[in-house]
């Protein structure tokens, strides 16, 4: 019994610690800060590296006969 | 270290400090513009909102929108397929991971009932969203190497100005994605930075910078060559106008699959037009068979139109009470994205639950006249198109001046319910309701449309006019010098608000709001609520 209410009382604890975790990020927005100065600027520079097809390249097919 | 100032501590009010804790600071002492960070529109912290709608905030729309984010993207495919489309494309990692921020910028300052009702249209619009890329990168050849899956044979690519409704005859077996609904439209609300990139990189090829953003945007995408491969054939159209046409041609060239292309006449009134419609959605059915050889479910169609007049029965419940009564649960945001995300792309699970909520909240406030925006000044009407990247002016407005944006242009565009008695009859009121999408029925569908405004602000009981001025759409630009002389004639107070729909950069949103400063302090003559959001710099902000 003993044993069940100090496992009890620690799941309670730890529990506690990450709502009031949870609620320091909410309420000092901490996820938006992340995301804005961590994730935003880490997937742009990924974006604007990233090699992408040139679609100009490509002649426009209009009603089946190809345009060069 | 710092002393402890007695006389300070003597004068403090504990009984309004307690009172303020618990119930939230009352509107005018919130001082919401001493929250924010400048330049970034981050909040050095997030508003106290007194305990219960703090902790109601906490709960059920911070917690349960990132824990339903994440169960959304377990349902609609797994956290496979989403990393994988969020690495690929740049409109899905840089816009709708900052979500939150986009509920939180719409309903800033509002309590009670206001506060829940608005955020569940918005959960369900996140949820309708997350349910649309998933199926793009579900099925995307993009990230297969080019291979086609099962996925992709089922699904149907269209412009987002084509009425989901027009695929219902296949929704048991085949998915619609619009093509740029969630890649640029939706993006422009929840992070304005992403759509510059797409209207860069169609002027990079030649295009001048003066045509519409929208269809730059749209095209940009493509040049981009960020566009899943999603689906084997594409539907197109002249909606909203003929900017579309010109962004479908650079669509058909990249895309490079099959394609239909269904117009709307712009004159819809004129009766002969109308079979005409009906016909074009039987060629497009027609269309659709022939790709998937899978003939259209009249029976489907029946079911899915009733389900979908089941959500314009209630729209019209909800505008009784707006424009009746001072209980509406709605904000001006809320009420304007859901009503032409719901209209537009369809028929879908989510909104009959979100409406079954809202009903609820909505005749609580009717039943218990529970006033949902206690410091209205003036009810105002927002007319024309908005601008994409400041959705949440309204927000803004109300908080700042009172200014309660009950309607606007785009909610009252499918303002109908359709028959489904007789196929014939179906057909008619499906080529009406498409051609009373947005832009289209009131901003290019005749003179006597636009000028609608006047009825509805009555039928609002509005006092005062939001009239949205697209820089860059010249159907609009035709028209200005009459509503200036109707303004006038009718004695209207009209603040015109320019912007370029989804380009920042033209018109700021520090600019949106000095003009409507100026116009409540010089004309109006009225002092702020709030004189904290007068002037801040958010000129970074999502």
């Amino acid at each position: 019994m003993r044993k069940v209410c100090k496992f009890l009382f620690k799941l309670l604890l730890i529990c506690g610690g990450i709502y009031a975790a949870l609620f320091a990020v909410f309420f000092f927005d901490l996820d938006g800060k992340a995301l804005f100065y961590g994730v935003e600027p880490f997937l742009v520079k990924h974006y604007d590296k990233m090699p992408r097809r040139d679609p100009l390249s490509k002649a426009y097919d209009v009603g089946g006969e190809k345009e060069e | 270290m710092k002393k402890l100032d007695l006389q300070k501590l003597k004068s403090t009010d504990w009984k309004k400090l307690a009172k303020d804790f618990w119930y939230g600071k009352p509107h005018g002492e919130q001082r919401l513009g001493d929250l924010y960070q400048s330049k970034t529109g981050l909040y050095k912290h997030r508003e106290w909102r007194g305990v219960k709608d703090t902790f109601y905030y906490f709960h059920n729309i911070w917690l349960y929108n990132y824990a339903h984010m994440v169960m959304d993207i377990m349902r609609f495919g797994g956290p496979v397929t989403f990393a994988r489309g969020l690495w690929r494309y740049r409109w899905m990692g840089q816009t709708y991971l900052p979500v939150l921020h986009w509920f939180d910028r719409g309903l800033e300052g509002m309590r009670g009932e206001a506060l829940r009702a608005s955020a569940w249209h918005y959960r369900a619009m996140v949820n309708v969203s997350i349910n649309q890329f998933m199926d793009m990168f579900k099925a995307d050849g993009n990230l297969r190497g080019g291979e086609h899956n099962d996925a992709w044979y089922h699904a149907i690519a269209h412009k987002e100005t084509v009425w989901g409704g027009v695929f219902y005859p296949w929704a048991d077996r085949f998915k619609h994605i619009p093509m740029e609904m969630i890649p640029y439209f939706v993006t422009c609300h929840v992070n304005n930075h992403t759509v510059l990139n797409y209207i860069d990189a169609v002027q990079s090829i030649g295009l001048p910078g003066d045509p519409c953003p929208m269809c730059q945007a749209e095209a940009g995408l493509f040049v981009l060559d960020d566009m899943p491969d999603y689906a084997p054939f594409m539907v197109t159209t002249n909606e909203a106008c003929d900017g579309s046409v010109a962004s479908t041609a650079v669509q058909d060239w990249f895309m490079d699959v099959p394609l239909f292309a269904m117009p709307q006449p712009m004159q819809f009134d004129d009766p002969l037009v109308q079979e005409h419609c009906a016909n074009e959605i039987r060629e497009l059915w027609k269309f659709v068979e022939e790709q998937t050889g899978v003939a259209p479910n009249l029976k489907l169609l029946r079911e899915k139109l009733e389900s979908q007049n089941k959500l314009q029965r209630f729209e019209w419940e909800k505008w009784d009470v707006d424009a009746n009564t001072p209980y509406y649960p709605i904000n001006g945001v809320a009420q304007a994205l859901y009503r032409i995300y719901q209209t537009q792309y369809g028929d879908h699970p989510i909104w009959h639950d979100t409406d079954k909520k809202v009903r609820r909240i909505m005749e609580k406030c009717v039943a218990e006249k529970i006033e949902t925006f206690p410091k209205t000044r003036h009810r105002v009407i927002a007319w024309s198109c908005a601008p994409l990247y400041y959705s949440h002016w309204c927000t803004w407005a109300y908080n700042c001046w009172g200014l309660n944006c009950v309607i606007n242009m785009d909610s009252l565009m499918f303002d109908m319910t359709i028959r489904t008695d007789d196929l014939d009859d179906t057909l008619l009121d499906m080529a009406r309701y498409h051609e009373w999408a947005p832009m289209r029925r009131m901003a290019v569908g005749g003179m006597h449309h636009i000028f609608e405004l006047w009825e509805n602000m009555e039928r609002f009981h509005c006092d005062m006019v939001m009239m949205y001025d697209q820089l860059q759409c010249k159907g609009m630009q035709g028209v200005v010098g009459l509503f200036e002389d109707e303004f006038r004639a009718r004695n209207i107070h009209a603040i015109w608000m320019p912007h370029a729909l989804p380009d920042k950069r033209t018109v700021s949103r520090a600019e949106i709001r000095r003009i409507i400063n100026d116009y409540m302090t010089t004309v109006m003559q009225e002092e702020p609520l709030d004189p904290s959001l007068l002037d801040f710099d958010d000129s970074e902000s999502w």
